[in-house]
């Protein structure tokens, strides 16, 4: 085991103010100089000899931590409107009009389809289930499609894995698609062994899709969120920690009240509910998130 | 050094982002690798140094580029590695592009000036 290198490297490091910046920087030279060192010594070169060239040849390290001050972060919300218009990007003409048939497409496969299941037009099952094919193939081109364009702030999405965000929307629409088949009895019980399989396909693919997903942000909008202030839930998580249960408990109440509308004044006043807690969600937010300091008032 | 090399060096250097993005969509690297990947592919006769290539990394990381994260070696130090991201492939493309097109450009003019002389 060769020891030079690590004195060496902490004399190169030798009045550089140790921040973690620094020791990360440290910890990776490290690695690298160790992994250099040991093709020298493999070369033919003793131990000391290597470290010591590995070392030479990384030349000042002073210079490395200097690079990362970078100038003054700009005030973001003045330069806001200013950076959108440099980097917008205008949709492409052809984007715009697939994403209209695409469109049209879904709404004439979903409605006919659904109108055939329910027997108000004279479809065979074959055709409804082709209909939903169609149907969910077209909102697998819309999310496939807009995700490999280029946006203000997004770059766009390599093909394969935009490939992958459009088999995963195309199975879970089709999954929900053979599911309103057999809500509407087109389809026997067994239908819903399909149902299940594109659904849960879809939600394995799309989560794969997302733990695997990397930055698409544009550089000029990385340095705007490092320069924006932090909002009251980031500097108070207590607050955050009190909005959370909150919410908790507002869908709570809310899912018990729909709960209760739909067994005694009919499902139909279920939706109520559902906007009741979500106006009262809304308005917990911009009381806690945008209330007053607390330090204000003391 | 001769005039040619560093020449060729300077042109290189410029290129530095490109190049290591180039690497990395091969597959996560970690520092010694990325700079052996360049220097084997170079026949070592230019290096980029090893000092730019801890700026760039420090550079694409900031842009959202490349994502880095310690690897798990269990003897000697822990290697930071390094990965592409989307917003790195998309900005690899366009910079080979931009070459592509550059290279064009430039390839025309001196063949111009060549016959010129």
């Amino acid at each position: 085991m060769n020891t030079d290198i690590h004195r060496l490297l902490d004399e190169a490091f030798q009045g550089v103010e140790m921040t973690p910046d620094a020791q990360d920087l440290k910890e990776e030279v490290r690695a690298n100089l160790m992994a250099r060192a040991d093709e020298l010594e493999a070369a033919g070169a003793t131990p000391s000899d290597a470290a010591h060239q590995a070392v030479a040849e990384l030349g000042d390290v002073r210079e490395l931590l200097e690079e990362t001050s970078d100038a003054a972060p700009r005030r973001a919300t003045d330069e806001y409107t200013a950076l959108i218009r440099r980097h917008h990007v205008r949709p492409k003409p052809g984007f715009v009009v697939r994403t209209v048939a695409y469109s049209i497409a879904a709404v004439v496969g979903i409605t006919l389809a659904i109108l055939g299941a329910s027997g108000v037009l004279p479809l065979p099952i074959g055709p409804q289930i082709g209909l939903f094919g169609m149907a969910s193939t077209a909102l697998g081109l819309i999310v496939g499609d807009s995700l490999s364009q280029e946006t203000t702030t997004n770059h766009p999405m390599p093909q394969n894995r935009a490939g992958g965000y459009f088999l995963a929307t195309l199975l879970g629409a089709f999954g929900l698609g053979f599911v309103a088949l057999v809500a509407f009895g087109s389809l026997p019980v067994w239908g819903i062994v399909f149902a299940a399989l594109g659904v849960i396909a879809s939600i394995i693919l799309f989560s794969f899709l997302g733990a695997t997903q990397t930055n698409r942000h544009k550089a000029w909008t990385r340095q705007l969120a490092a320069a924006t202030p932090p909002n009251r839930f980031e500097r108070e998580p207590d607050t955050a920690a009190r909005f959370g249960v909150y919410t908790a408990a507002i869908w709570l109440v809310t899912f018990a009240v729909i709960a209760v509308l739909v067994f005694t004044v009919g499902w139909w006043w279920a939706p109520i509910a559902f906007v009741g807690g979500f106006a009262l969600m809304m308005l917990l937010l911009a009381r806690m998130l945008f209330a007053p300091e607390k330090s204000d008032k003391s | 050094m001769t005039q040619d090399d560093a020449f060729a060096a300077d042109l290189l250097r410029g290129h530095t982002d490109t190049i290591v993005l180039g690497v990395l969509r091969r597959g996560d690297a970690y520092g010694f690798e990325i700079y052996k990947a360049i220097r084997d592919a170079t026949g070592g006769d230019y290096e980029i140094k090893e000092a730019t290539l801890y700026a760039t990394y420090r550079r694409l990381e900031k842009d959202g580029l490349v994502e880095s994260y310690w690897g798990d070696e269990s003897q000697g130090g822990r290697r930071k590695y390094y990965r592409i991201t989307d917003a790195g492939r998309a900005v690899f493309r366009g910079n080979v592009a931009a070459w592509t097109a550059t290279r064009r450009i430039i390839d025309s003019l001196l063949d111009v000036k060549e016959s010129q002389q």
